[in-house]
């Protein structure tokens, strides 16, 4: 009995639940209000360069930063210490998902871009119906 | 007649493999010290793999994921690994000379004291890789992003480094030209004072 219980309690612990029932998702879409934005949720880990590199140059370039605040909610997982969503596996790192308000996943990027590609791609994700 | 012989002759020893150890690389994805020559080891799952010592010259790797590989002291030369992934593999002191590896992933790979002259690394993932004492007498790493990786004591002089992402990329006692020196400081590299810009 005891041993079914702790499995039940290791087979939770893995468990991260809905896109929408992500706490992070949740308090990024009420952030939103009534615009109609995308949820950027980047999945990261301590050592990678990668991440670093997305997170303080490319999306803190100034015409990457505007175009992000206004048509975009950036999310963060590490990978190694947060719950990571049903349905949202990656295979590198980082990992870029791109969801509606209702939790859609619309795109995916894989791994870094600099500024002025990355900038074209939000554009073509906005795009996306 | 003489020429296509020699032709014939060049090729075949190019592809002169060993039967057996190639074999054993397909069936228990590991062949130290092997014969491999212009193999063909494509499009194949390698990952934790162990070739060191061994002779991948001109052999075939395309598409193929080598994660976490073991090619110390291994010949990769004139290897065609366009788009192969050898992400935190272990290169030291291989002989990647003209290796064919455009669009390859080397993430975290450890290349100390390797020879690359000559390499074909163009728009290659290239972060967080280790390049002390490694050779790179006109490698080709345009349009390769290398941010977070480490040089030391590498003549970079004659390394084709145009639109290489540089971010936090380190170099320490490193000879380089003044172009590259400017677009290193552009790109955030860390430049350390034993840095030579000529």
């Amino acid at each position: 009995m005891k041993t079914l219980f702790l499995s039940c309690l290791v087979v939770l612990s893995l468990w991260g639940g809905t896109i929408q029932n992500d706490e992070q998702f949740k308090t990024a879409v009420a952030s939103m209000g009534s615009a109609d934005k995308l949820v950027l949720m980047i999945y990261t880990t301590d050592d990678c360069p990668e991440c670093a590199y997305m997170k303080r140059k490319v999306f803190h370039e100034k015409t990457v930063e505007r175009y992000l605040s206004q048509n975009f909610v950036v999310i963060e997982k590490n990978i190694h210490k947060s719950k990571l969503p049903d349905g949202y596996d990656y295979f590198g790192i980082p990992t870029m998902f791109f969801i509606d308000k209702a939790g859609n996943k619309k795109e995916t990027i894989i791994g870094s871009k600099r500024a002025q590609p990355f900038l074209s791609e939000l554009h073509h994700i906005r795009g996306i119906k | 007649m003489r020429g296509l012989m020699l032709v014939l002759l060049v090729g075949v020893s190019l592809s002169a493999y060993d039967a057996e150890h190639l074999k054993k690389a397909l069936e228990e994805k590991e062949c130290i010290e092997c014969d491999l020559r212009g193999a063909n080891l494509s499009k194949i799952d390698f990952s934790g793999s162990d070739f060191h010592g061994s002779d991948l010259s001109y052999a075939d790797l395309r598409g193929s994921v080598f994660e976490m590989g073991d090619f110390n002291d291994a010949n990769l030369s004139g290897a065609k690994a366009e788009g192969t992934v050898f992400w935190k593999a272990s290169l030291e002191r291989s002989d990647l000379r003209g290796i064919h590896a455009k669009g390859a992933n080397f993430k975290g790979t450890h290349l100390k004291q390797s020879n690359l002259s000559k390499a074909d690394i163009r728009n290659a993932k290239i972060w967080k890789a280790d390049f002390t004492d490694a050779i790179l007498k006109k490698t080709d790493l345009q349009g390769s992003e290398i941010g977070g990786s480490k040089f030391i004591r590498n003549d970079l002089r004659f390394t084709k480094m145009k639109n290489t992402l540089l971010w936090e990329t380190h170099f320490s006692d490193v000879i380089m030209n003044q172009i590259q020196c400017q677009h290193a400081v552009k790109e955030e590299a860390i430049l350390d004072e034993n840095v030579t810009c000529r």
